[in-house]
């Protein structure tokens, strides 16, 4: 779910507004002022999931819902309106050809962009998944320039993450395929793009974890095992710390693009439909084939994977590296290359399901971090914070959520799922309580700790 | 031991190798000149064209600083800026680069100003050059 309060609540004044003694709620009022970051990063918040930019009606929220971990997929746009503005190609005559495929769209979460250019819509155009954005601080740097979107150079401009919503404006927010700014849509700002990559930077991790992790579970002890043996998973050289950063033993060199061989992959999900799927070249025009390399602690609880989509589980994802389409490719390749045995990568079943286990456990940890803070920074909010308080806790229950669905999916850790529980209920207690939302919430919290034990040693 | 050294030197030259990441997303042709973010203001050039010279595929631009002239190669895109006469932007040729039509030119190396990227153009109606002030 959304995770911008990580570095908020870390600065999250207490407010103890007391209604009777006037200089003291003065001086109450004033410590609540937000700092200038955190003012910043509420502005960025309300733009991302209210400004239309007076374009078709949708917003940055639109493909990147708070409630869905900032991405789409064919579950939760089921769960739409069919006057949702992400439908904007199905009741917008000016929209209806060449800016959706509204098949693609509803059926595998696909958005079409035209990453090579617009001369022709009817057959150049590429069919992408919604990258969720957190742990954006960690994934987007390189040596060689920022890196955003599928193929690492998603922005117009200078390229940058803050540049990025003028390009996604352009694209995506248009009333008509003229695209005329002023009159289709309009650009944002430079206020609104500093507070819109404010905002941005705010959501999921601030920080790589520093694996190995003391995991408690067999499976998943194992799986980090594999995932971090250069000569076995080899997962750790392009993900390091399960991040977004490659390190090839000299040190990170940031985020990096590779050519995987996701486009050769058989019997694609889209291909499949018999809707027109133009081949997806990648980083560059004409692209070179390389793709971006994605963060993986928040992978469990974000597929579809891959940026076609291609494959629903995260089983399936980790299964992909063992196939031949990943084998064959540039980048297995290059990893056969480093290996003495001339191996790429070659795992079997037991071994691929507990790299996914492991990832499922990384990513319920990371989300019982984010239910802690939440929570802990709910208890921050006085009386006059009430909503404040309730959105909190309903943030931290999606997460609480999340992290239920994701154990269970793996059937791991049983018994931490039952605490996850305990902690919901807790948690919707002290959102609707009047009088009790701090001891509700302390107990919440007490639940979550109890689940996070069930899953890694105490440090 | 020396296949693997060898391996991860190869990746290492490999991705070191890698071009430039900045971005080229094509959605560039439909921002106005002068409205480039994170590059109009601080990298670009903007000014008006004082010739062109097609054989040498070479541009001089007059701006702030004076005469600049700019090399284009195969790989620089031209567009032509049509949003103040409310006409979608579209991609352009040498042939719409003309004496005295504003431009803005985005450098392949901000440091050298000496390849062009990208190079804007204000233009009337289907591609004509705008009526000058």
């Amino acid at each position: 779910m959304e995770r911008r309060a990580r570095r908020r609540s870390a600065l999250e004044p207490i407010c103890i507004p007391h209604p009777l003694i006037a200089a003291a709620s003065l001086l109450i009022l004033a410590a609540c002022d937000a700092s200038p970051e955190q003012d910043l990063v509420a502005k960025g918040r309300q733009i991302f999931f209210n400004e239309t930019f007076q374009g078709n009606g949708r917003t940055c929220g639109t493909c990147h819902p708070a409630e869905n971990n900032l991405t789409l997929d064919p579950a939760f746009i089921a769960t739409l309106p069919p006057t949702d503005p992400l439908f904007v190609a199905e009741f917008n005559p000016d929209l209806k050809k060449n800016f959706e495929n509204p098949r693609l769209m509803r059926q595998f979460g696909l958005i079409l962009e035209n990453l090579d250019g617009f001369a022709d819509l009817e057959k150049k155009f590429v069919m992408r998944g919604v990258p969720h954005m957190l742990g954006l601080r960690t994934s987007v740097d390189s040596p060689q320039g920022p890196r955003t979107g599928w193929s690492g150079d998603g922005a117009p401009g200078d390229g940058s993450l803050r540049s990025f919503a003028t390009g996604a404006v352009i694209q995506h927010f248009t009333k008509t395929l003229n695209r005329i700014p002023g009159q289709d849509f309009r650009l944002p700002t430079e206020e609104e793009l500093d507070a819109i990559e404010a905002f941005s930077l705010s959501l999921g991790r601030q920080h790589d974890l520093a694996l190995p992790l003391p995991l408690k579970g067999i499976v998943p002890k194992r799986g980090q095992e594999i995932f971090l043996d250069n000569s076995l998973g080899k997962c750790n050289r392009c993900h390091a710390n399960a991040g977004a950063t490659a390190n090839f033993g000299a040190g990170s060199i940031g985020n990096a693009n590779f050519n995987t061989g996701v486009e050769n992959l058989p019997d694609q999900p889209a291909d499949l439909s018999g809707e027109l799927n133009p081949a997806d070249d990648g980083f560059r025009t004409p692209g070179d084939g390389t793709f971006n390399t994605p963060p993986l602690v928040e992978a469990a609880e974000t597929g579809p994977f891959f940026h076609n989509n291609a494959i629903e589980t995260i089983e399936g994802a980790v299964a992909f590296y063992d196939g031949e389409a990943f084998n064959s490719s540039p980048a297995g390749k290059l990893l056969a290359a480093a290996d003495p045995d001339g191996v790429g990568i070659e795992l079997d079943g037991t071994q691929i399901v507990a790299i996914a286990a492991f990832l499922r456990v990384i990513n319920a940890l990371e989300n019982i971090r984010q239910s802690v803070e939440l929570l802990e920074s709910s208890r921050s909010k006085g009386i006059a914070h009430r909503a404040e308080a309730k959105e909190l806790i309903t943030r931290s229950l999606n997460e609480t959520q999340d992290s239920i669905r994701v154990l269970e999916g793996g059937g791991l850790h049983p018994e931490a799922v039952a605490h996850l529980r305990e902690a919901q209920t807790f948690a919707k207690k002290a959102a609707r309580s009047l009088f009790f939302r701090d001891r509700l919430t302390k107990q919440a919290i007490e639940e979550q700790n109890k689940a996070r034990a069930q899953l890694v040693e105490s440090s | 031991m020396l296949k693997l050294l060898a391996g991860v030197a190869v990746m290492g030259l490999w991705l070191g190798c890698l071009a430039q990441a900045h971005g080229q997303q094509m959605t560039e042709m439909y921002i106005p000149i002068g409205q480039s973010p994170g590059v109009s203001g601080k990298s670009s050039l903007m000014g008006a064209i004082e010739s062109v010279n097609p054989q040498k595929h070479t541009l001089a631009v007059s701006g702030p600083s004076g005469i600049h002239e700019i090399l284009l190669t195969d790989r620089t895109r031209i567009w032509l800026d049509r949003t103040q006469a409310r006409l979608p932007n579209l991609t352009g040729t040498l042939a719409n680069l003309h004496k005295g039509l504003k431009v803005e030119v985005k450098f392949r190396d901000a440091d050298q100003k000496r390849v062009a990227e990208w190079i804007k153009v204000q233009v009337a109606e289907s591609g004509a050059p705008a009526r000058k002030p």
